[in-house]
């Protein structure tokens, strides 16, 4: 690869150096000199539109906009002239005159909207162009954000980030002229939308509030909250979280934009469905139902407990940390449940460093019975942008559609093995350099063992074709250490159970629903002592002699592995819920 | 009245909700030091009220332009001042009031008087003595010239301290992010 090759441009007198390639705001970025803009987002391809950043360059009568314009070697460029602030002025003015951007009424304030920022630091304090006071809807359909056209500046950062990070392009412009809005599919709603995944890229780009957080309306400006960095815990991936709280409470979570797996995206799960979704918390130990002292609690477990190392069982569910898990690892008979064939997803993965970015660099991705746009938001985009914006081929072998069946080259049923079907995965797969494969757990069953096979055998013959990247997904998470079973019933049927502990930690349903799946909460009337260690309310704590109240993902501290083989930190954003207690610090308190 | 040589000042109050005139009392102590500058001769919070609007150096107007009569005062006031600050959102921008500009009038109207939950009798107010809405709520500057905007809902204190300061020692005040606000 050719180096870029060096280049020195004059910004304001100073002489500063760069690429070939590099914008002049790139340049001026990186030497900490200060251009305004509200339409540029770091990550999204330059727009162009806000015309905020207007730069003068010697030689030319035309100004020009420095977040869209390559430097050239050798010019001297002008940020701040009297011409260049007059037309800075005039531009957010028009802007001010053009919506109802009424800021006692918007929870955007005090540094948290650029538009506003814009204007002050511009000193504008009154317009001279009459306000157009439009009627402009507000679509609140979506779960967990609202769309405010009276706010927007049509900078298209939404459109932008909805495109090229999440891939799905849900939003785009609308209509002529002065009548320009941000539409959603063909003018629809969010809450009729068939492709908005509701990641919420687009409220995260938003530099007014016409995109904002549900949840977070009025719990105070995000540039007053304490940021804490921390781990998504929903799945397999493992992203980086970016916690804004104030006063204890979160008041949004957006992506650390310095994670190397997710580089500042989410997915639904990580940025809305942990804290802006009513769940019923346990806070307090539950003896028999009733509320008790921990004390109380303890007391009945370790009562319960007292019975033959062979009637009493453990059961994890794989929500834990990794030190949870080699603290429980130590106790007598311990299995992870996980659902049908996820037992090696979760209990013996493969892994592969710098997985998430080879995906994105892959020129064919595989996705073979894993369902990312469900399970792994990320993943998911990342496929999409793989395909839509560097042209892979994309092949899927699943039983259920999914959104990303519409780009994939060939879509089919796991099952399929006929010879049309395969000439024409031969025929796609030719020629392809970084090949990748995502498996989830339908990959593990005999039939998708030998699709397995057969593409691999194919991914051999190609010439020039590298190693193919593997990447396994598990539907819950990758917790190692521990057996993982996927038929509980058989599992517990086969010992004489006095005593079973099932620690379900932070799970939405404490595990219940894929219980419920193997008849287990049946099998626990049998069982004298059922101690279940939960965050939330569900049908097993329901049939529990004994509940422990568990810590929740933001109360968590320790540490998790991800699909990337990485050991990524749990740090504690909120302080511990009522009575509730670390997993590992319980199972202390039993077993100790 | 005589005045002593002080500036003299009226400030008028509109649409709006004398948000931006408890703003201008909590300068606080401060205003000892105002009143040995300045004479207030008209205004809603001052014991004396007069009759007939007085000629002034400077005109202070919270809130914005949303009937006939407040349009009249105001197009009264620009004449007898030299000159006319717009106070807080409502009178830069038109701010709350304005939201009925998304409306038709009569909609407004009839949301209000005829429509609303707690509706006994509906009838909208139609004796001559209430002025006539304008179909529109308007900022100052779409009625009269403005001097200078104070924006800010309502401005600070400090922020209103500064623009007088400034303007009895004869300067424009400058505003920047530091010393003003627009919510």
């Amino acid at each position: 690869m050719i180096a870029p090759k060096k280049i020195s441009i004059t910004i304001n007198g100073q002489v500063c150096e760069g690429e070939q390639g590099q914008t002049i705001l790139d340049i001026a970025r990186a030497n900490n000199i200060y251009i305004p803009t509200l339409c540029f987002l770091k990550g999204l391809t330059p727009w162009g539109g806000c015309r905020l950043c207007v730069v003068e360059i010697e030689g030319s009568p035309k100004v020009a906009p420095s977040c869209a314009t390559p430097a050239v070697d050798g010019t001297k460029i002008t940020t701040h002239s009297d011409r260049l602030v007059a037309m800075r002025k005039a531009t957010l003015e028009l802007l001010f005159s053009e919506r109802n951007h009424i800021c006692p009424m918007c929870q955007y304030n005090k540094g948290d909207c650029g538009l506003q920022h814009q204007g002050m630091i511009h000193g504008i304090t009154g317009i001279r162009y009459p306000y157009l006071y439009p009627a402009m809807p507000i679509d609140l359909t979506a779960k967990y954000f609202g769309l405010d056209q009276n706010r927007c500046i049509l900078c298209t950062r939404c459109i932008r980030a909805c495109d090229e990070i999440e891939g799905v392009h849900t939003l785009d412009v609308g209509f002529r002229g002065s009548k320009n809005q941000i539409v959603v599919d063909m003018n629809t709603t969010f809450g009729k939308s068939e492709t908005c995944t509701s990641c919420g890229a687009c409220v995260v780009s938003c530099p007014t509030g016409s995109l904002f957080d549900k949840a977070t309306a009025f719990r105070g400006q995000w540039t007053s909250c304490k940021q804490v960095f921390t781990t998504c815990t929903e799945c397999p991936v493992g992203c980086g979280l970016m916690v804004h709280t104030k006063e204890n409470r979160i008041v949004n979570v957006w992506g650390d934009p310095d994670s190397s797996v997710n580089k500042g995206h989410l997915c639904v799960k990580g940025r809305y469905e942990t804290w802006a979704e009513p769940r019923d918390r346990i806070t307090t130990p539950l003896v028999k139902g009733k509320p008790a002292t921990w004390a109380e609690a303890l007391a009945a477990v370790k009562k319960g407990a007292k019975v033959k190392k062979a009637e009493k069982a453990l059961l994890l569910a794989p929500r834990v940390t990794n030190e949870v898990a080699a603290a429980a690892a130590k106790l007598g008979q311990v299995a992870m449940f996980v659902g049908a064939n996820e037992a090696a997803l979760c209990a013996e993965p493969k892994f592969s460093d710098s997985a998430m970015q080879k995906l994105q660099d892959a020129d064919a991705i595989i996705v073979l019975g894993a369902q990312p746009s469900l399970d792994n938001g990320v993943v998911a985009a990342r496929i999409r942008i793989a395909v839509r914006k560097t042209g892979a081929k994309l092949l899927i072998f699943h039983a259920r559609k999914s959104d990303l069946d519409q780009y994939a080259d060939v879509a089919a049923n796991v099952v399929s093995l006929e010879s049309k079907l395969w000439d024409k995965v031969k025929a796609t797969l030719a020629n392809t350099q970084r090949p990748a494969i995502v498996y989830g757990p339908n990959a593990m069953t005999p039939i998708g063992v030998t699709v397995m096979e057969r593409l691999i055998g194919i991914l051999e013959t190609n010439a020039g074709s590298g190693e193919p990247l593997l990447l396994g997904l598990p539907r819950s998470r990758i917790v190692t250490g521990i057996p993982a079973v996927e038929e509980v019933g058989p599992w517990l049927d086969a010992k004489p159970l006095k005593f079973l502990h099932i620690v379900a930690s932070d799970a939405p349903d404490g595990g219940a629903s894929l219980l419920e799946e193997k008849h287990v909460p049946a099998l626990l009337e049998q069982i004298e002592c059922v101690v279940v260690q939960a965050s939330y309310k569900s049908a097993l704590t329901e049939k529990a002699s004994v509940v422990l109240p568990a810590t929740i993902w933001c109360e968590k501290s320790g540490t998790v592995t991800n699909l990337e083989g990485r050991q990524l930190p749990l740090r504690p954003v909120l302080p511990v819920a009522g009575e509730a207690r670390d997993d590992k610090a319980i199972l202390e308190n039993v077993y100790a | 009245m005589s005045t002593n040589g002080k500036v003299k000042v009226a400030t008028m109050w509109l649409s709006g909700c004398s948000g931006c005139h408890m703003s201008l009392l909590d300068i606080d102590e401060r205003i000892l030091e105002l009143v040995k500058h300045v004479d207030i001769l008209f205004s809603p919070i001052v014991d004396i009220k007069v009759k007939d609007m007085p000629y002034v150096d400077v005109g202070i107007v919270e809130g914005c332009v949303n009937n006939t009569d407040q349009e009249h005062e105001l197009k009264m006031l620009r004449e007898r001042c030299k000159v006319l600050i717009a106070l807080g959102d409502c009178a830069v921008t038109g701010n709350v009031p304005s939201l009925r500009n998304q409306f038709a009038l009569k909609e407004c109207l009839s949301r209000a008087y005829e429509q609303t939950e707690s509706t006994k009798i509906a009838c909208i107010p139609n004796d001559p003595i209430v002025p006539k809405l304008l179909p529109k709520a308007h900022p100052l500057q779409e009625i009269v010239k403005v001097d200078l905007h104070i924006p800010g809902c309502p401005p600070d204190a400090d922020c209103i301290w500064f623009a007088l300061t400034e303007l009895l020692a004869g300067r424009i005040p400058q505003f920047n992010e530091k010393n003003m606000r627009y919510d």
